[in-house]
C-alpha cells in the first residue's frame, strides 16, 4: 500500500500547487491592481529604446496602468498577430506597418475608435488625411498614425566630388538625374550612378510608384477596383527606368550598394538618415527627389499605426488613454525628435521649434519634412501584398528585357485586375 | 460484437505475457504527441484546403476544389515545379555521384580518413540559414571573396552578376544545396563501402576482373540499397527546400529560383491565403509521395546479387 501511496501523494501535491498559484497573489494585494496591458510593436535599436523610455514614463505617471512593451520583429509581427487572433490571446494594443491596416481592419479584430476620439476631444483634423485614409473603413477609424517616413534622394558626396559634380547642386529634374548618374557611374569598379530597387516584391513596387506619381499617374483607380498604371504616365516611368539601365546609370544588382559606398545616389527613406549618420564610411547629403519637367512632386510613405485589440471595456479605455497621450502633439514632438520619424500631425511639422531643431541637429532631414505633404498613400486594399508582388514580377521581366514595357504593364494590369475581382 | 470477440481473443493470446500492453503504454506518450502535433495539423490543413480563409476573420467559406483548380491552372506553380525539379535533379544527381566518387577515394586507404570525413560532414550540421547568408555575401560583386577571387583569376563575371543573373542564380543555389548535402552522402556511402568484404574484390581480381568491371559488377550492385535510400532522401529533401532560396534570392531574378516551398510560404504568410497554401501543401505531398512510391517499386525490389 505504501508504494502506491507515495506517487499518489506527489500527484496530489502537484495538483494543489497548480491550483494555489492563482490564489496566492490575490491574498497578498489588497489594494487596486493596476490594469496590465501588452503592447506589441517592431521598433528596435534606437527607436526601441525611445518607445521603452516613453512607456516607462507613462507607467510611472499613471500607476493605475502597467503597460508592457513587447518587441516583435517586423517579419514576424503580422503572422504572430494572426496566431493571436485565432488563438484568442491578442495583445491589448499594437503598432504595425500601415500597409497591414486594410487587412487588420477588415478582419474584425480591431476596436473602432470613433467613440473614444469624440469622448477625448482629440483633434483628428490635425493628422495628415492621407495617413488617416489607411485606417478608415465605413466611417470608423480603426487606428491612428504614430510615425511616418517618405522617400527622397541621398547623394554620396565623395563619389560626386570625384566625378566632378557638386553635391550642393543636386539634380532637380529626371533629365538632370540621369545625366548626373551617368557621369558619376563607374561600371568597371562596380559603382552605380543611381541605385534602384529591382528585386521582385514590395520594394520594387513602392519605389516605382514614386516615379509613376511624379509622372502624373495613379496606381489604382479612385474606387480601388482596377489598375490605373497601364497609362502614359506608367509607360513614361518604366521607360525612364529602362533608360537608366541602357545609359549605364544603373546595372541590375542586389540592393544595399549605397550603404557600402558603391552607388552615387539612391532614393531611400528618412529612417536611413539616423542610421547612415552613424555608420556610413563616406560623406553624404540629401535632396528632394527630382521629378520630370512636366510632372509633379510626389513621394511614397510608410510608417506605423497604433490600434486596440483588447475586448474588455476597461482595458480598451486604458489602451486608448495611452494612445491619446502618445499621439498628442507634445509627445509626438519628442518622439519625432528622438527617432527621426516624420511628423504625422500638421501642428508638429509646422512647429517652429521643431523646424529650428531640425536645422540645428540634422538638416539632412529637411527635404523629407518639406516633402511629406506630397506623399501619396498606397491603395488600402486587402490584397495589396499579392497585387504588389504580381506588379513587381511583371516590371522585373521588363527590366530583364523579357517583355517590352507595353507588354509588361499590360501583363501587370491583367494580374492586378484579376486579384481585385 | 462478433467482430470484436475474435480480435479480443487474439489480443489476449498475443499478450499472455503482458509485454504487448507494456509496449503500448510505453509508446503511448510519443504516439499521443505525434498525433496531436503531426497528424492533427495534417488533417486540419486538408480541411482548410477546401476553404477560403485569411487566418484572421472568424468566417471560413467553403470553396470545394477551387483552391486545387487554381493551383492546377497557375502558370506560376508550373514554373515553380519546373524550378524545383531542376534543383532536385541537380542536387541529387551530382550529390550522389560525387558522394560515391569521394567515398571510394576515401576508402582506398589514404591516411587521415577521419579528418576528411569530418571536414566533409561539417556543412551538413551547419545551420542552413547561416550558411546561405555567408554564401550570399561571398557572391556579392566587388566585395565578396568568391567574386573577387574569380575576378583575380581572370574570369569576368556575367552581367548582371551572379545572384541577379537569371541563368546563374539557380546554379549558385544548387551549388549551396550540394555543398550542404555532400558530406552526408559521403559518410553513408563510406559506411556501405566498408561493409563489403575485401575478399570479394580479391576473388574477382583473381578471376581477371579489371577496375572498371569490379566497380560495375560488384560495387554498384552491393551498394544499390544505400544508393536508393540516398536518392530518395535527397529527392524529398530537395523538393522541400525553402531556407536557401529565402535567404539568397527570395525567388530569384524573374522567378528562376522560385521553388514550390517558397510559393507556399508567400501564399500562407504574405498573402494569408491559408486555403490555397494548404491545398498547395497537399499537392506537394502527393507529388513527393508518388515519386517515392515509383522509385521504391522500380528500384527497390531488385536483389543485390553478384
Amino acid at each position: 500500500m505504501k508504494r502506491t501511496a507515495l506517487p499518489l501523494v506527489l500527484v496530489a501535491l502537484l495538483a494543489a500547487a497548480f491550483a494555489l498559484q492563482g490564489v496566492g497573489f490575490l491574498g497578498v494585494a489588497r489594494a487596486q491592481e493596476p490594469i496590465k496591458l501588452t503592447f506589441w510593436n517592431y521598433w528596435d535599436g534606437k527607436n526601441g529604446e525611445v518607445i521603452q523610455a516613453l512607456v516607462d514614463r507613462y507607467n510611472a505617471e499613471h500607476p493605475e496602468v502597467e503597460i508592457e512593451n513587447v518587441f516583435i520583429g517586423w517579419g514576424e509581427l503580422l503572422p504572430k498577430l494572426q496566431l493571436a487572433v485565432t488563438g484568442g490571446d491578442t495583445p491589448d494594443l499594437a503598432a504595425a506597418d500601415m500597409v497591414w491596416m486594410p487587412f487588420l481592419a477588415n478582419s474584425g479584430a480591431l476596436t473602432p475608435l470613433n467613440s473614444f476620439i469624440e469622448a477625448s476631444g482629440t483633434d483628428i483634423a490635425d493628422f495628415y488625411p492621407a495617413l488617416l485614409a489607411v485606417n478608415t473603413y465605413g466611417d470608423q477609424y480603426y487606428g491612428l498614425p504614430v510615425s511616418t517616413n517618405n522617400l527622397e534622394l541621398f547623394i554620396n558626396s565623395d563619389l560626386f566630388a570625384a566625378a566632378g559634380l557638386d553635391p550642393a547642386v543636386p539634380p532637380t529634374t529626371w533629365a538632370e538625374l540621369q545625366d548626373m548618374a551617368v557621369q558619376c557611374a563607374n561600371p568597371d569598379q562596380g559603382i552605380l550612378g543611381l541605385e534602384l530597387y529591382t528585386q521582385p516584391g514590395e520594394g520594387l513596387t513602392w519605389q516605382f510608384q514614386v516615379y509613376l506619381w511624379q509622372a502624373g499617374g495613379d496606381f489604382l483607380t479612385d474606387d480601388l477596383t482596377a489598375a490605373a498604371f497601364n497609362s502614359e504616365a506608367g509607360l513614361k516611368a518604366l521607360n525612364y527606368w529602362l533608360g537608366l539601365i541602357d545609359s549605364g546609370a544603373y546595372t541590375l544588382s542586389d540592393w544595399g550598394l549605397f550603404g557600402q559606398g558603391q552607388a552615387c545616389m539612391v532614393m531611400d527613406g528618412s529612417w536611413m538618415v539616423g542610421i547612415w549618420a552613424e555608420t556610413a564610411p563616406f560623406a553624404w547629403t540629401t535632396a528632394k527627389m527630382p521629378y520630370p519637367e512636366d510632372g509633379e512632386p510626389a513621394t511614397n510613405m510608410g510608417g506605423e499605426h497604433i490600434f486596440i485589440m483588447a475586448s474588455d471595456e476597461a482595458r480598451q479605455q486604458a489602451a486608448w488613454d495611452f494612445i491619446n497621450w502618445f499621439t498628442s502633439p507634445e509627445v509626438q514632438l519628442e518622439w519625432d525628435q528622438q527617432t527621426g520619424f516624420m511628423p504625422v500631425r500638421d501642428s508638429v511639422a509646422t512647429n517652429e521649434a521643431y523646424r529650428a531643431w531640425i536645422e540645428e541637429t540634422e538638416p539632412r532631414l529637411l527635404p523629407f519634412v518639406e516633402m511629406q505633404q506630397y506623399a501619396h498613400n498606397r491603395p488600402p486594399v486587402q490584397q495589396y501584398a499579392e497585387l504588389s508582388d504580381a506588379f513587381s514580377a511583371a516590371i522585373e521581366r521588363a527590366l530583364y528585357s523579357q517583355l517590352s514595357p507595353e507588354e509588361a504593364l499590360a501583363e501587370a494590369e491583367a494580374a492586378v485586375n484579376d486579384l481585385l475581382q | 460484437m462478433s467482430i470484436v470477440a475474435p480480435l479480443r481473443a487474439r489480443w489476449r493470446q498475443a499478450n499472455r505475457q503482458g509485454d504487448l500492453s507494456a509496449a503500448a503504454l510505453a509508446l503511448a506518450p510519443a504516439v499521443l504527441l505525434f498525433a496531436v502535433f503531426n497528424i492533427y495539423p495534417l488533417l486540419y490543413s486538408g480541411y482548410l484546403s477546401f476553404m477560403e480563409w485569411d487566418g484572421f476573420s472568424p468566417q471560413r467559406t467553403y470553396v470545394g476544389l477551387e483552391n486545387y483548380q487554381s493551383i492546377y491552372e497557375s502558370a506560376q506553380f508550373r514554373n515553380a515545379l519546373s524550378v524545383t525539379l531542376k534543383y532536385m535533379v541537380g542536387v541529387t544527381a551530382l550529390g550522389v555521384a560525387l558522394g560515391l566518387v569521394i567515398a571510394m577515394l576515401l576508402n582506398s586507404g589514404i591516411r587521415g580518413q577521419n579528418i576528411y570525413r569530418m571536414i566533409y560532414f561539417l556543412p551538413v550540421v551547419t545551420s542552413t540559414v547561416a550558411a546561405a547568408v555567408v554564401w550570399r555575401y561571398l557572391m556579392t560583386p566587388g566585395i565578396g571573396y568568391a567574386d573577387v577571387f574569380l575576378r583575380n583569376v581572370g574570369l569576368t563575371p556575367p552581367s548582371p552578376t551572379w545572384l541577379r543573373n537569371p541563368t546563374w542564380a539557380l546554379r549558385i543555389v544548387i551549388l549551396v544545396g550540394l555543398w550542404k548535402r555532400l558530406g552526408f552522402n559521403i559518410v553513408v556511402f563510406l559506411a556501405g563501402l566498408q561493409n563489403i568484404p575485401k575478399d570479394y574484390y580479391e576473388a574477382a581480381t583473381v578471376d581477371g576482373a579489371g577496375v572498371w568491371a569490379r566497380f560495375r559488377h560488384m560495387t554498384i550492385p552491393l551498394i544499390a540499397p544505400i544508393t536508393l535510400m540516398l536518392v530518395i532522401m535527397s529527392l524529398i529533401d530537395a523538393f522541400l527546400i525553402f531556407d536557401v532560396v529565402y535567404v539568397m534570392t527570395e525567388g530569384g531574378p524573374v522567378g528562376t529560383t522560385e521553388v514550390v516551398g517558397f510559393l507556399l510560404y508567400r501564399q500562407a504568410f504574405h498573402y494569408f491565403n491559408l486555403g490555397t497554401a494548404s491545398a498547395m501543401g497537399w499537392v506537394i505531398f502527393a507529388i513527393v509521395f508518388t515519386a517515392t512510391l515509383i522509385l521504391w517499386k522500380f528500384f527497390g525490389v531488385r536483389e543485390s546479387g553478384l
